[in-house]
């Protein structure tokens, strides 16, 4: 049997250096992570707890959302409907007082809003990416009355610690993203449904000519969307088990972030890759702790924040090497 | 045959009039009908009309500022940012040189357009150097900005230098915002409707390829619409800083793009009225008419909770959409002509049928 040997001129270089930067720069972030926290003298297993409840939601809710930039879609109302699951899984639980009833209401509400989402784009003919903006304020607002009535805007509401506690341990949390990952990674990479929706990013009129309905493959990211947004809920509550208006508040704009951190192309297509989100989530928090730890003090956040988006700009711009375009790109 | 040449023009003309003024009108006649009946006047003091105007100013150039580079396929979430950043920058230089004495606010104005120039040629520059698509470098700028901005302002909300008489001034004259408006409408209107830059960004606007293929310099353009962008920002931040007599310095983790999606609905609005006649002037008139529902909430603020406020936007925004993209369908159901186009379809469809058992 004839073994085929790769060559390694320039362009497989570059084509390597693309696909696997976004994981050499996530086994550069842990080693340095790693070092930080030894050097500074803190509990490592402790830090390493904290930044994975810390990135833990993110990577579920965004490896939802990536079947949804995959179709070169992108939902920006996610954050709000974690925040509106949450608020109405609390308004349940302490209703019926069953951890079950909750955790089904708080899918079932994620899925729903996602769904309605999709339903109005599809059904409507709607920019998607407008129809988030109104979801994102309409989900937002009732999230924000349902609190305020129910336990004060500070406060927030919450449900009694105690039920979740059995639950907020690692074990449990990584069998969740285990299992969220698995069957993402099964619809996306064993069954039509990933590879027509890679279709349908990259070339959405042809691939309407072949006979694949748009709106059906929508619909399908979109639940899949909203069932990473009711296990991120449930999972926010396990961590906190109270909601403010707060909650989850920049989870939209991160998700983004991680999936482009994670090396897939915002206009999604063949290149979209389902564990981009987790790579992405985890580097992205695990970069802001970082810095977060070597530069402290109040006037460190924005610091670190700036070095956080550089180093976003220039592993976005590695990673792009191979694709790059005579005109600016849009 | 003259006359006949002048009504069409006159009909012409006369369509284009309505075209442009219907959504304002009923807009605010509904609004005004609104506030009678609740008993209550849209503008009970000269301060609220003022702050109406000053509301306009910030919507139709946000609007402005946003559909520049959207309208050409680049997303930029760093509108806010850039705001915030200009005006934090020029609050702290005026109230260094003036002490809040006088002239302190024109200084700022002034400052808060050439910061926010630069900031937007900062932008810009990024965007073509990096060349990675103008959504992922939005990103990336809006965290940088965010950051300088909580770096310089140590989290805190800037006030001291933005709380004196000349600031106060401006917010409480209306007639200063109506200045702001006509300068800026007058001079992007000049700007992309009657210059060569304009026709380039037009060119390119429809087409990139061909434009660029055809010899015209994409680069400099985009850069050019990225630093009118930040000078208008710039503007923006100034008018909000007189608004409400301080800056949120503290905005991390994109907390500023917030501004942007209060700019969506208008304009989507003024985009169908601009094919009537002006997409800037529809921007003005969809400001205003913003303006106008926002000032209907204030007066019935105990009413209408600001929860209540951001569905009411959204609903208007996903029903002028709906419109929008339906609207020939729209038309047809209004004239009844879906009616008859539904009845010839299940007609059709019976004969075939008929047709079909009689074979």
């Amino acid at each position: 049997m004839e073994v085929k040997k790769i060559k390694f001129d320039k362009h497989t270089v570059k084509k390597l250096l693309t696909l696997l930067m976004p994981i050499i720069a996530f086994g550069v972030l842990i080693a340095v992570f790693c070092i930080v926290v030894g050097a500074k003298g803190y509990k490592l297993d402790r830090y390493i707890e904290i930044i994975f409840n810390q990135g833990l939601v993110l990577a579920i809710v965004a490896t939802g959302a990536t079947f949804i930039y995959t179709l070169g879609s992108f939902d920006i109302s996610l954050g709000a409907s974690t925040l509106f699951s949450a608020a109405v899984g609390v308004m349940v639980y302490n209703s019926t007082h069953s951890l079950v009833v909750m955790i089904l209401v708080i899918i079932i509400v994620a899925v729903g809003c996602s769904l309605l989402s999709s339903t109005l784009a599809s059904v409507f003919k709607l920019p998607v990416f407008v129809t988030t903006v109104a979801m994102m304020s309409v989900l937002s607002a009732i999230s924000a009355t349902i609190i305020t009535k129910n336990g004060g805007a500070l406060g927030g509401i919450s449900i009694p610690s105690s039920v979740v506690k059995p639950l907020d341990n690692m074990g449990f949390k990584i069998a969740m993203l285990v299992i969220f990952m698995a069957l993402c990674v099964f619809v996306f990479e064993f069954t039509k449904v990933g590879r027509r929706q890679k279709f349908l990013g990259a070339n959405p009129f042809c691939a309407k000519l072949t006979g694949i309905s748009l709106n059906k493959y929508a619909i399908i990211a979109f639940v899949m969307a909203g069932l990473g947004v009711g296990l991120g809920a449930f999972l926010t509550l396990v961590y906190t088990p109270s909601v403010t208006p707060t909650t989850a508040g920049s989870l939209g704009m991160q998700i983004l972030v991680a999936i482009v951190f994670g090396g897939m192309p915002i206009s999604g297509g063949p290149r979209s890759k389902i564990y981009a989100a987790v790579v992405g989530g985890f580097s992205y928090i695990l970069l802001d702790n970082i810095l977060k730890i070597l530069i402290q003090g109040n006037a460190g956040y924005g610091i670190s924040q700036i070095i956080s988006a550089v180093f976003f700009l220039a592993l976005v711009y590695v990673a792009s090497l191979n694709y790059r375009s005579k005109n600016l790109p849009r | 045959m003259k006359a006949l040449l002048n009504k069409q023009k006159a009909k012409t003309l006369g369509i284009k009039a309505a075209g442009t003024l219907a959504i304002p009108a009923v807009f605010i006649v509904v609004l005004l009908i609104i506030c009678a009946a609740g008993g209550k006047s849209i503008f009970p003091t000269e301060s609220s009309f003022a702050n109406f105007m000053s509301s306009a100013a910030v919507i139709t150039i946000t609007t402005i500022a946003l559909s520049i580079n959207l309208n050409s396929g680049r997303f930029d979430f760093s509108l806010g940012s850039m705001a915030v950043l200009s005006s934090v920058i020029s609050a702290k230089i005026t109230g260094a040189i003036l002490h809040g004495g006088e002239g302190s606010a024109i200084v700022m104005l002034l400052l808060c357009i050439v910061f926010g120039a630069i900031i937007g040629a900062a932008s810009g520059g990024l965007y073509v150097l990096l060349k990675i698509p103008p959504i992922i470098t939005s990103l990336g700028v809006t965290l940088i900005l965010e950051g300088i901005t909580y770096t310089i302002t140590k989290g805190s909300y800037v006030t001291d230098e933005v709380r004196n008489a000349s600031m106060t001034a401006f917010s409480g004259n209306w007639y200063y915002s109506l200045l702001v408006i006509v300068a800026v409408l007058v001079l992007i209107i000049y700007l992309f409707d009657f210059t060569k830059f304009g026709y380039k960004y037009k060119a390119l606007k429809e087409g990139q390829k061909v434009s660029v293929n055809t010899g015209i310099k994409e680069i400099p353009n985009a850069v050019v619409c990225y630093i009118i962008c930040g000078a208008l920002m710039g503007v923006v931040g100034f008018i909000n800083a007189s608004r409400s007599t301080l800056i949120n310095g503290g905005s991390l983790n994109f907390g500023s793009i917030g501004i942007m999606f209060t700019a969506f609905l208008p304009m989507f609005i003024g985009g169908f009225i601009g094919r009537f006649s002006n997409d800037k002037l529809g921007y003005l008139l969809a400001g205003i008419s913003m303006a106008f529902l926002n000032a209907t909430f204030v007066v019935f603020a105990n009413e209408v909770t600001s929860s209540t406020q951001s569905i009411i936007n959204a609903v208007l925004l996903v029903v002028f959409l709906i419109y929008l993209s339906n609207e020939q369908i729209c038309k047809d159901l209004v004239t009844g002509k879906l009616f008859k186009k539904w009845y010839l379809v299940i007609k059709t469809k019976l004969q075939d049928r008929k047709a079909s058992k009689g074979v």
